[in-house]
């Protein structure tokens, strides 16, 4: 009887680009989008940035990778400000970009150093640093 | 704030109260979610940087675009059963989130440094769109202009200041480190794992996201603009001559929130009651500038001294006068001779 009242929902929502599939009556009412989709499209990003910067070998792209982490970080936090409506999810993403503009910064500074050093952005140049 | 426990009975979370812990099963059907966490490691593990063929990369790249829909689906087809329908434009967080995700993957898997680079700002501004729909426009547009204006193009600089002249072979154009992807199976495994663990943690129960008109929480915020609400009724002329909007000693507006209406004192002094505005509401800027400048003062200080002190640092990195290795040089010189005996063979 849900699946019923929801795939009315379905045909009755203007966005639904499956309007003419819901009522050749396709069984799959979309509901609406919750809190858990946003969840998932941040820890997707998150996983994405996880791996990137533990499979590439260039500084910079690894750097870039962490950004991509920061910005999962973002998602979620926003998403939850949206959930709760409050805005300190949304206060702290603002710092959030601060932290990533100050890590840019620093990262980016180092990068260039290392690169006048040995010519080359390969992380695994530097594998002696491991000790 | 007020408007934290004012809004607490908006939101719902049908979440399960079951003592064993959160149930996955509300949320997505975990046969769905764990197989497409597989599929995915998959994908990505065939997407990442190879040096022999771009075949694999694609069907890779194909494959962790379904896994990502495959599990939207699950989530899409559990949150069904949920009582009522959202009214927020649903196509556009698919556009958004699977723009978002799949510029992602390119970052992760693209060899060239600079099309990485471009392809995270399309994931920025595709986030930027995800902002939107969660009603949070400042933050949307302040990551299009400090992540996507300012960091990005820093990214972009150092990129071009820190590769090799390319030569004129294309191939030789991509440095070695940019060809080959290192530990790539157990990398994509340990972050595959991760997702699977992340989703499991946090898909507590289906959360289902305060409609539109729930959110009007910011509204305790008016009585703090009396300005604003002043302005409000002179532009639609209910505000009667000479007349204001009654303040208190501590610079609060007299509304009434509940009857939507507003005390104002006339020009001889007497108070009479006008109806607020129907289109008078507290914006998202205004909302996030109350949060952030009146509850969290020092975190702002502190955000400046981070942003100070990284500045500094990377002023005294970069003067730094570095010397090349020696190993650098002699590779170097060795490139050099290679490239002028190159030069000699073709002209000679």
């Amino acid at each position: 009887m849900t699946t019923l009242a929801s795939l009315g929902a379905v045909v009755a929502d203007p966005w639904f680009p499956l309007q003419t599939l819901a009522q050749a009556g396709f069984p799959a009412p979309m509901g609406p989008i919750t809190l858990s989709h946003y969840l998932f499209i941040s820890a997707a990003m998150f996983a994405i940035g996880l791996l990137g910067f533990l499979t590439r070998r260039n500084l910079i792209i690894m750097f870039l990778c962490t950004e991509l982490m920061f910005q999962a970080a973002g998602i979620a936090l926003v998403a939850f400000s949206r959930f709760h409506l409050d805005m300190t999810g949304q206060s702290f993403v603002i710092f959030i970009v601060t932290v990533a503009a100050a890590e840019a910064a620093m990262a980016l500074a180092l990068v260039v150093l290392l690169f006048r050093k040995r010519e080359s952005l390969d992380a695994q140049e530097w594998t002696e640093l491991k000790g | 704030m007020e408007s934290r426990h004012g809004s607490s009975a908006a939101w719902s979370l049908s979440c399960s109260t079951d003592p064993k812990g959160p149930s996955l099963d509300l949320v997505i059907n975990p046969l769905v979610l764990y197989s497409a966490c597989g599929l995915g490691a998959l994908g990505v593990a065939l997407a990442l940087p190879r040096r022999n063929s771009r075949v694999p990369q694609i069907f890779g790249a194909l494959l962790a675009m379904l896994a990502g829909g495959l599990v939207l689906l699950g989530l899409g087809l559990k949150a069904g059963s949920l009582p009522g329908q959202g009214d927020m434009p649903q196509v556009y967080f698919y556009i958004f989130s699977i723009l978002a995700l799949g510029a992602a993957l390119r970052v992760v898997t693209h060899p060239r440094p600079v099309y990485a680079a471009l392809y995270f700002v399309m994931t920025v501004l595709a986030t930027a769109g995800l902002f939107l729909i969660l009603s949070a426009e400042f933050m949307a547009f302040a990551l299009i202009i400090v992540y996507a204006g300012a960091i990005l193009i820093t990214y972009l600089f150092v990129i071009m200041l820190a590769t090799q002249a390319p030569t004129e072979d294309l191939e030789n154009a991509l440095a070695e480190y940019d060809l080959e992807a290192k530990e790539p199976v157990l990398a994509t495994a340990a972050g595959f794992v991760l997702l699977a663990v992340l989703t499991t943690m946090m898909f507590r129960g289906a959360g289902e996201l305060p409609k539109p008109p729930a959110d009007r929480t910011g509204e305790v915020l008016l009585a703090e603009m009396p300005r604003k609400i002043d302005a409000a009724l002179r532009a639609a002329g209910t505000l009667p001559e000479g007349a204001a909007v009654v303040v208190d000693a501590s610079g609060k507006a007299a509304v009434d929130l509940a009857a939507r209406s507003v005390q104002v004192r006339g020009a001889s002094g007497e108070t009479s009651t006008v109806a607020l505005p129907a289109d008078l509401s507290v914006t998202n800027v205004e909302m996030v500038g109350f949060n952030l400048l009146r509850d969290h003062p020092g975190s702002i200080e502190i955000a400046g001294v981070i942003l100070l002190m990284a500045m500094l640092g990377a002023v005294v990195l970069s003067r730094r006068q570095v010397q090349m290795d020696e190993d650098a040089k002699e590779r170097h010189a060795k490139s050099l001779a290679a490239e002028v005996a190159q030069g000699v063979e073709t002209n000679p």
